[in-house]
This record gives structure tokens, C-alpha cells and sequence, in this order.
């Protein structure tokens, strides 16, 4: 390790490489710049977010990076960090604030135990309310979906919008379908008992039967990397289980779908994201692809060649 | 010799005397920057080509230093490789305009041999597709900028794998090939290098040429275990196997000179699939011993085990209670073992790289534990290789150096089956001169340990360690860059210097890898 100074940031970075090894972003543009490495790099010679902006934009957040750095830097918020230097896009700004009126017109959360879908679930009614059937839980109207573009665009949080939405979540149990608002709510309620969406519906037995040795599972990374050193035996005992593939490398890294910026907000996959998902795909034969990101399903139908499930939609295939 | 002086900065008479690199006085570590003329030339013609330069501070900037971290050089330009062609047009425009060029793959030198002191940088990684896979005649073929561990992720959806490669995952196909590259299984299966069966050059001055044993076999004997002199490794096609999980064994021992007697009764004897040293310090010598196959590992265990004079992990564990309770005054060393021991080795069992017992991936393994804990802001690691009968004397004076230099450290040993066929390939390598059968090869590494140590120390160090090869008939794996000075006193005049007279026949502008060796 370079050095034991805390907190962790780009001034730690030994130039290893092993966060190239696992970024789609680098994978998709073979450009050193376009890695964690390249940004820590580029900062400790001096350069601001403004020079970075093209390489900020580029990142998907998919915190593969954060698990692999041997020095424990928090790459993501590095960037996180970065883009909140820059102007935001103003696509995703008109964005955050629909869901912002959307939050304030919503009602109260029902008591006990809580579906956060994020937004993707949210578009797809049919799919949300399968989802609620199979765990047995209400999905909050208010799944803090303002919060999540904002943690994605580095974009500020209003701290009076923050205490309410998390004054509605204390003390419960929560599913949470978000990976980057699954990330900030284990910070900021360390007591709370929070699982991730995709590891909550691959643990029901009537979805976790029906998963089969053919099938190629896709991890949603971001959930994943937050809490990857736990995470990586739920999904190896899946494998075990089932004999299905993962989308996990050889350092047990998920492989993410896409390959540009803000997935699942800019719809439409780019050339990068088509190339990244051939990859994750290339050399698998899979009878069916199953996803726990209902974002990622159009993206991977184009690709992939067989059906494409979210997890939900296995409860009675 | 006679040498006569030259302005610092350009290429001198003879590049690799002992005051070849022209550097900063006192800080004898690092070469001048090449002052720069013919570089707006260089990058306008390579514009007009449509070869994208990058000159922004950021883009050089990770390219500072390499995985040493004590030489430290900014070229004037950044290109990342995209192909063979684009990277012939940039050497044909370097050898015009005088430019110097350094190749890099994976960086992971430790004597600047990856730095660039000026010119541009020809970053290999962009360069890192595999091209096709040929399962009836086991090959694949690569562009020469993958990291080996991009090669094993493309190769096991196969269920396939390369033969041996540096235990470091982002160690570069085309870097390794062109220095050597150990492995745990290199007493069976040779160097990284000996399994390129041909490659794709661009030359120096830009022609784009396959080679191999049979096609163009002197430009291929140049280029393997070439330092980057002769050429830039664009494509290779290597030999590949199928994939299979190890079993892995651990002895240990409390001296070296047991546990490198071991290590070499394996190895002649064909006993093990993989082997290897690892210590810390001399005092817990790990033997590792490690299986393909179940059969092989039933046949060790019924005529090789029992020779062994390692002990298992409990066992270890008291002769080192007995041996630090008559030496108390070591107490310190004895913590220090048990804290990098609880540290380190559950690295090396972590539950998800291994499936049944097996170890799935020993570069994931290995490497991860490396950067974790031995990595750090410097990292000097000298070497030694020698052949089989001198290897016990060559650690055990080099290990006396370490003990002298540095509170801890580690060592690391492993064989290396060598080819009848290529001795041509490993003449000026790593190779020792005389090696027949095996060579072997020690690394001397410190655990720096958030300690702070001057470059003058480690160069002191280095020396040291270095000194000990000259005095035994040697050599190293790390000659290049910082400890070029010790090229011709190992290798002698007439060696050198016809390597010289073929490089500058190659490269008359002597532009590629220029502060590595000539
Ligand atoms: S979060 Fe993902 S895309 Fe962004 S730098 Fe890290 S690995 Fe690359
Ligand atoms: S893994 Fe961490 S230390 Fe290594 S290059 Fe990437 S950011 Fe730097």
C-alpha cells in the first residue's frame, strides 16, 4: 500500500492499473485517460473537472472500480466529486426535477417494511406490481428517485428534501432497487436493515427454482460493488445452487451492461454500450438472460440474441 | 575504455558504459530529458497522418513514473497504440525527427525502463484485443498491449489458459514477452517467452514484419527477451492449454538453503506443476507446491512428499515458538512474522477464488495480495539469476544484503525451464550465461512499510545485490533503465557490443526504449 494517510483519495493512487482491468469505460475506449487510474493521475497533475469533463461524463458509476483499488480509494466519489464541479447536463437537471415534484406530490410511505423501486421499476407499472406481489410489500411513492440523479450527476441535496426522506425510512426494513441511493442509505442510516432489490427476488424460492444452469444471470453492479465483499458469496452460493453463469470476472467484479454515462437516465444504448454488453456476453451461450436492473433488459434484448427476463417476470415463466 | 564525454541528454558513443546515463549529478537515477528539438516536426507530420497526440499535463501525467516509482520523467506526448500500421507511421517519423519513443504495456517496471525522459510515449494498452482463438492447434492470437489478466478473462469463457505468465494481472503481453516474464510453473513450462510461437513487429524504422523460429528467425531471436530494442511487439500468437484449477500446498521451512533444495529436487524430478519460494525475511520460507491434476498430486504425494523437509502450518508454528523462546532479544521479529503472517495468508485463502479446494486463478490470488501488501510508493526489487549449482549462494549473499539494507523484506525464487532451442533468445537476457536445464532466479524485495528511504539507499541497495551477479558470473532480469551500468560488466565488451552494432543497424537514429538499454 502506498501510504496509510485517511481519508483515501487520488493522491494515493500508486498508478497499479488495476482499476483498468475492470472499468467498462476503459474497455470500451482502450484510452488510459478513461479510467479511474487516468483521473486520479490527471488530478495529481493538477488538472480541475472542467479538463476531465469528457471522462466524467463518461463514467457509469458502476463502482467497480471502488473493490479493486489495493489503496481504498473511494473512486466514485472521487468522480461523483468531479462532476459536482461541472455544470450539470441540463437534460438530466429537467429530470431531476420532475421527479423533485413527483417526490413532493407523493403520499406518505405505508407503515413497516418498504419497496424502494427506483426509477426504471417505477416506469414499468406491469413490473412494479409483480414485484410488489412477490415480496409482499407496498413500493413507496416517494422512492427518493430526485435523490438518485442527484447522487449520479453530483448535483447537491437539499438538506431539508434529505431529512424528510429520511425521516419516512428510519428504523424499517427497506428493498431498495437503486444501487447508487442503496449506497447512500448505508451511510446515511447505518441501522437500518437494507437489502438490495436483485438479492432480495434471487433469494425467493419461486424465483431461485427457476433459474437455471443455462442461464446467464446479470448482477445490477451497482448494488453489488457497494457491498461486494459480502454480496460475492450470496452469488457465489447462487451459482452453486442453480449452476447458472454471472456476469462476474475473474476477480469476482460484476461486468456491467453499458459503458457511457448516466445508464438508465439517458435512454438509448451508444455504440460503447452495445460493445460492452457483446463483451459481457461474448463467448456464453445462454438459453436466457435473466437481469436484476429493469433498465438494463432493452439494451441486452438487443444483444443478446434469447430472451431476456428481469427476475421478476421468472416467477412464472 | 575510453569514453569521451558527451553533452547530457544525447546519445553518447557508447550508451551503455558504465556513466551511460547521463543524469543529474548525484542524482545518478535518472537520465536528462531529451532537450525537445524536432518534436513540434514530429507531431505535426504524425497529425497530418491522423495519429491523435495527446500533450495536456493530465495525459502525460500517468505516465510520470512506473510501478518502481523512484525514476520519474514526463515524455512531451502521449499515443495510445491502435494498430500496427499507426504505430509503424510513428516510428518512421521518430527515426526522422530524432524523437525518442518508449514503449509501454502494463508499466510495471521498477528501473524506469517504462518512463519516458521526453519524446512520446507509446502507450501499448490500446492495443489489447484478442484476435482469434485456434482450439485445434492451441493457440491464440493477441494484440500485444492485453494484460495478460484481459487474456485469461477471454480465454477461461473458453475454458482455456495461457501457459505461464508474470503473477501480476496487469503485467502486458508485449512487456513480458520482450524481458522474459516467471511464473510458478516456469520450472515446467519455461518463461513467459517461450510460449510466443510468432509475433508482429513494427522495427524501429517502421516496417511492419511477422517472425518466428521459422520466418525472420533473427529479428524474432532479437525481439523475445530484447528489452524493446529491436522492435515494438504489435501481435503475438502464444500457446495456450486448457483451463484448469490447482491444488495448492504450502511447506514451510526456517532456512533458505533447505527450502531451495527442495525447490530444486521438484524441479529436476518433474514432481510439481508449480513451485516456488516466498518468504518474509529468512525466517518463514514458504515452498509452495501446487497440481493441474489430481493424478499428478496423488504421484507427488506417494514419492516426493515425504522428502521434503517443510513442515505443515501447525508444525511451523512450533519450531518458531522453540526457536524465538531461546532468542528473546527477537521478540519484535517473531510480532512482526505473526502480524504479516495473519495479514497475508488470508489473501491467499480467500473463499471466492476458490471453488472445492482448488484455487481458480492464482494471478488473481498472487496479485491482489501483492498490491496490497507489498506495493507501496517505491518499490525496488533486485535480482538475481544464476544457474541451478550457484542459486543456494547467490540468495544467501543476496539475502545478508537485505538483512543489512532493510528492517524487513521479502524474497521470492522460482525455476526456469530453459529451451535447447532458444539459446539464441536468451543471449543478453536474464538468462545466466552456461545455464543449462534450469535457471533460477531470486528477487530481493523490501517492505518499504510507510518507511521513508532516500534513492541514494536503494540505489545502494541495488548495487549491492547487483555486485553479488558480477562476482558470481550472473545475471538479472532487471538490467535495464537505472542499472543499465551494469550491462557490460556482466555480459563483457564483446557481447555488448555486438548487440550495440545490431542495434544501431536497426535503429539509426537509436530512438526506441533508448533509456533502457542502448
Ligand atoms: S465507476 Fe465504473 S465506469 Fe466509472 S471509473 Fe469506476 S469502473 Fe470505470
Ligand atoms: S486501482 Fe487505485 S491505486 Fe491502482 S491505479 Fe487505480 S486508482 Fe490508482
Amino acid at each position: 500500500m502506498y501510504s496509510s494517510a485517511h481519508p483515501r483519495e487520488y493522491p494515493a493512487c500508486s498508478g497499479c492499473s488495476l482499476c483498468r482491468l475492470v472499468c467498462p469505460m476503459w474497455r470500451a475506449r482502450r484510452d488510459p485517460r478513461y479510467s479511474p487510474e487516468g483521473i486520479a493521475k490527471a488530478r495529481q497533475n493538477g488538472a480541475e473537472a472542467a479538463e476531465l469533463a469528457e471522462v466524467l461524463d463518461a463514467c457509469t458509476l458502476c463502482g467497480a472500480c471502488d473493490p479493486v483499488c489495493p489503496e481504498d480509494i473511494a473512486l466514485t466519489d472521487m468522480i461523483v466529486d468531479l462532476r459536482r464541479e461541472l455544470e450539470l447536463p441540463p437534460d438530466l437537471a429537467v429530470l431531476q426535477v420532475g421527479y423533485q415534484q413527483a417526490a413532493a406530490d407523493a403520499s406518505a410511505a405505508p407503515a413497516g417494511a418498504l419497496l424502494l423501486p427506483g426509477a426504471a421499476l417505477h416506469a414499468d407499472a406491469g413490473l412494479l406490481a409483480r414485484v410488489e406481489a412477490l415480496l409482499g410489500l407496498r413500493a413507496a411513492q416517494d422512492d427518493g428517485a430526485d435523490l438518485a440523479v442527484a447522487l449520479e450527476i453530483g448535483g447537491d441535496i437539499d438538506p431539508v428534501r434529505k431529512r424528510r426522506f429520511l425521516a419516512g425510512l428510519e428504523g424499517r426494513s427497506l428493498v431498495v432497487g437503486d444501487g447508487l441511493l442503496l449506497r447512500w442509505l448505508r451511510r446515511e442510516l447505518p441501522g437500518a436493515r437494507l437489502q438490495g432489490l436483485g438479492q432480495v427476488l434471487g433469494n425467493l424460492p419461486a424465483i431461485r427454482r427457476r433459474i437455471a444452469s443455462a442461464d446467464f444471470y446479470v448482477i445490477e453492479a451497482r448494488a453489488y460493488h457497494a457491498d461486494q465483499p459480502r454480496l460475492v458469496a450470496h452469488y457465489d452460493a447462487l451459482r452453486k445452487e442453480t449452476g447458472c453463469a454471472i456476469n462476474l470476472d475473474l476477480q469476482r467484479i460484476a461486468v456491467p451492461p453499458r459503458a457511457s454515462g448516466y445508464p438508465g437516465l439517458r435512454m438509448g444504448p451508444s455504440a460503447e454500450d452495445l460493445a460492452q454488453a457483446g463483451w459481457m456476453l461474448h463467448g456464453r451461450q445462454p438459453a436466457r438472460v435473466l437481469v436484476e436492473n429493469p433498465a438494463e433488459r432493452d439494451l441486452l434484448r438487443r444483444v443478446a440474441g434469447v430472451p431476456v427476463l428481469h427476475l421478476a417476470e421468472l416467477a412464472d415463466a | 575504455m575510453d569514453i569521451p564525454l558527451v553533452e547530457p541528454g544525447t546519445v553518447g558513443p557508447c550508451p551503455v558504459a558504465p556513466d551511460a546515463l547521463q543524469g543529474i549529478v548525484r542524482q545518478q537515477t535518472n537520465p536528462a530529458r531529451w532537450n525537445g528539438e524536432g518534436w513540434p516536426g514530429f507531431v505535426a507530420e504524425l497529425r497530418t497522418a491522423g495519429v491523435d497526440v495527446a500533450e495536456s499535463a493530465s495525459a502525460r501525467g500517468i505516465f510520470a513514473t512506473d510501478a518502481g516509482g523512484t525514476a520519474y520523467g514526463m515524455p512531451h506526448g502521449v499515443v495510445v497504440a491502435r494498430s500496427a500500421a499507426q504505430v509503424a507511421v510513428l516510428l518512421r517519423a521518430a527515426q526522422a525527427h530524432r524523437v525518442p519513443v518508449t514503449a509501454r504495456g502494463g508499466g510495471l517496471t521498477t528501473e524506469g525502463e517504462s518512463v519516458a525522459y521526453g519524446g512520446v510515449l507509446l502507450d501499448m494498452t490500446g492495443m489489447s484485443r484478442v484476435l482469434t482463438i485456434d482450439r485445434a492447434a492451441m493457440t491464440v492470437r493477441t494484440e500485444a498491449g492485453i494484460y495478460w489478466h484481459g487474456l485469461a478473462e477471454e480465454l477461461r469463457r473458453e475454458g482455456l489458459d495461457y501457459l505461464s505468465a508474470p503473477l501480476n494481472m496487469t503485467s502486458s503481453v508485449g512487456g513480458t514477452l520482450g524481458v522474459g516474464g516467471i511464473d510458478v510453473n516456469s520450472a515446467r513450462l519455461g518463461c513467459s517467452a517461450d510460449q510466443a510461437i510468432a509475433l508482429q513487429v513494427v522495427t524501429p524504422t517502421g516496417e511492419i514484419v511477422e517472425c518466428s523460429d521459422s520466418e525472420n528467425a533473427e529479428l524474432f531471436q532479437r525481439v523475445i527477451l530484447g528489452y524493446g530494442q529491436f522492435g515494438v511487439i504489435t501481435e503475438a500468437t502464444l500457446k495456450i492449454r486448457p483451463y484448469t484449477p490447482l491444488s495448492m500446498h504450502y511447506y514451510y521451512y526456517s532456512t533458505l538453503r533447505e527450502a531451495i533444495d527442495d525447490l530444486q529436487l521438484l524441479d529436476r524430478n518433474d514432481a510439481s506443476d508449480y513451485s516456488g519460494i516466498l518468504t518474509i525475511m529468512d525466517c518463514a520460507v514458504n515452498l509452495l507446491v501446487a497440481f493441474d491434476s489430481a493424478e499428478r498430486e496423488a504421484a507427488f504425494k506417494a514419492n516426493w512428499e515425504k522428502q521434503l523437509r517443510g513442515h505443515g502450518e501447525f508444525g511451523f508454528a512450533l519450531c518458531m515458538v522453540g526457536h524465538y523462546a531461546r532468542r528473546p532479544w527477537r521478540l519484535g521479529e517473531a510480532l512482526y512474522l505473526l502480524k504479516r503472517k495473519q495479514a497475508v495468508f488470508p489473501e491467499f485463502r480467500r473463499p471466492e477464488f476458490h471453488r472445492d479446494g482448488r484455487m481458480d486463478d492464482r494471478t488473481v490470488v498472487f496479485s491482489r495480495a501483492v498490491w496490497k501488501h507489498w506495493g507501496s510508493r517505491n518499490m525496488v526489487i533486485p535480482d538475481l539469476a544464476t544457474t541451478a549449482d550457484k542459486f543456494v549462494e547467490a540468495v544467501e549473499r543476496g539475502n545478508a544484503v537485505c538483512r543489512k539494507y532493510f528492517r524487513h523484506y521479502t524474497l521470492y525464487c522460482v525455476g526456469i525451464k530453459l529451451r535447447a532451442d532458444h539459446a539464441a533468445h536468451y543471449e543478453m537476457s536474464c538468462i545466466p550465461p552456461g545455464a543449462e536445464g534450469w535457471a533460477y532466479g531470486c528477487e530481493f524485495e523490501p517492505m518499504i512499510e510507510g518507511e521513508v528511504y532516500s534513492r541514494d539507499h536503494f540505489q545502494s541497495f541495488k548495487n549491492a545485490i547487483y555486485d553479488i551477479g558480477v562476482d558470481m558470473g550472473a545475471s538479472y532480469y532487471r538490467f535495464g533503465g537505472m542499472m543499465k551500468g551494469y550491462i557490460r560488466r556482466v555480459f563483457g565488451d564483446a557481447l555488448v557490443d555486438r548487440h550495440l552494432a545490431m542495434k544501431r543497424k536497426a535503429d539509426p537514429a537509436m530512438i526506441l526504449n533508448r533509456d533502457v538499454i542502448f
